[in-house]
């Protein structure tokens, strides 16, 4: 509801308006660089899938030359060794892309918000309001260690 | 060649997945969401499902319900591989007929052998 003075709490409490109008666009401009964010994963995703490709192929190209290449030694092995867990660490996109996607909308949620108590619904009808997200973030890990197995 | 019907919305976990399947000897089919690999389960047979839970549309263990509903896939391992960890997904996913749980990310070797376990 829009108070006589921007500057001071409506009656009935919560943010004056300037407040309100503030911290809407300082979560909006967090919520924006997070967009940023995912698109610069998307990329670094992509390159470095391409990169580990690359690498897997040229694995191929000395498989097919078995045995006229000999595969079982210590730095071949090794090597695929590195690929396996590169499989394990690339896995951080799709992570970083649930994690993002989840906190950028409890941010527009939080924005929406403040925006409707401050000043109340839009000329043309109810203000929009982002909906919540209805659980806890789903993405829990802090690491990239592999994850763990429970057979039923 | 065993077929395995390999269901995540993310691109990028697709190609890890199908990665790891085919250099393991086996078929793959993808599949974008819940409901894509529920129409594409009617399409052919499969010899294990390994599914994302959270996805659009139709989330992993809404398919897993819904393809235990079908006798042909009664016997089926249907595995979760989901970011997910919670003891309380585990048990609804468990409830709806999975034969496990796996929590990303995943481990190639030790997807392989969890799949060489459950798949006859």
């Amino acid at each position: 509801m829009l108070t006589s003075d921007p500057q001071t709490p409506p009656p009935g409490g919560g943010f004056p308006l300037v407040a309100a109008a503030d911290l809407q666009d300082h979560l909006m401009v967090a919520s924006h660089d997070l967009e940023r964010l995912q698109r610069l994963l998307e990329d670094a995703g992509e390159a470095l899938m391409g990169h580990f490709y690359g690498a897997s192929n040229q694995m191929n190209v000395l498989r097919d030359e078995a045995p006229k290449v000999n595969l079982d030694t210590a730095p071949i092995k090794e090597a695929l060794q590195s690929l396996a867990g590169a499989i394990t660490a690339l896995q951080f996109q799709d992570m970083a892309t649930q994690l993002i996607a989840h906190t950028q909308r409890r941010l527009r949620n939080c924005a929406d918000r403040i925006a409707r108590d401050a000043m109340g619904d839009d000329e043309d009808g109810e203000a929009v309001v982002e909906d919540a997200p209805m659980r806890p973030n789903p993405v829990t890990q802090d690491e990239m260690d592999a994850g763990s197995i429970d057979l039923f | 060649m065993h077929t395995i019907l390999a269901v995540d919305d993310s691109p990028s976990m697709r190609q890890m997945v199908s990665f790891t399947l085919k250099n393991a000897g086996f078929n793959v089919v993808e599949a974008v969401d819940g409901q894509d690999a529920f129409e594409k389960s009617t399409q052919r047979d499969y010899n294990l499902v390994l599914t994302d839970q959270n996805m659009p549309r139709m989330d992993g263990i809404s398919l897993t319900k819904k393809l235990r509903e079908n006798p042909k896939f009664k016997q089926t391992p249907i595995l979760i591989l989901t970011t997910e960890s919670s003891d309380q997904m585990k048990m609804a996913g468990r409830a709806a007929g999975a034969t496990g749980w796996l929590v990303k990310p995943f481990d190639p070797a030790k997807l392989i052998e969890v799949i060489g376990k459950v798949v006859r």
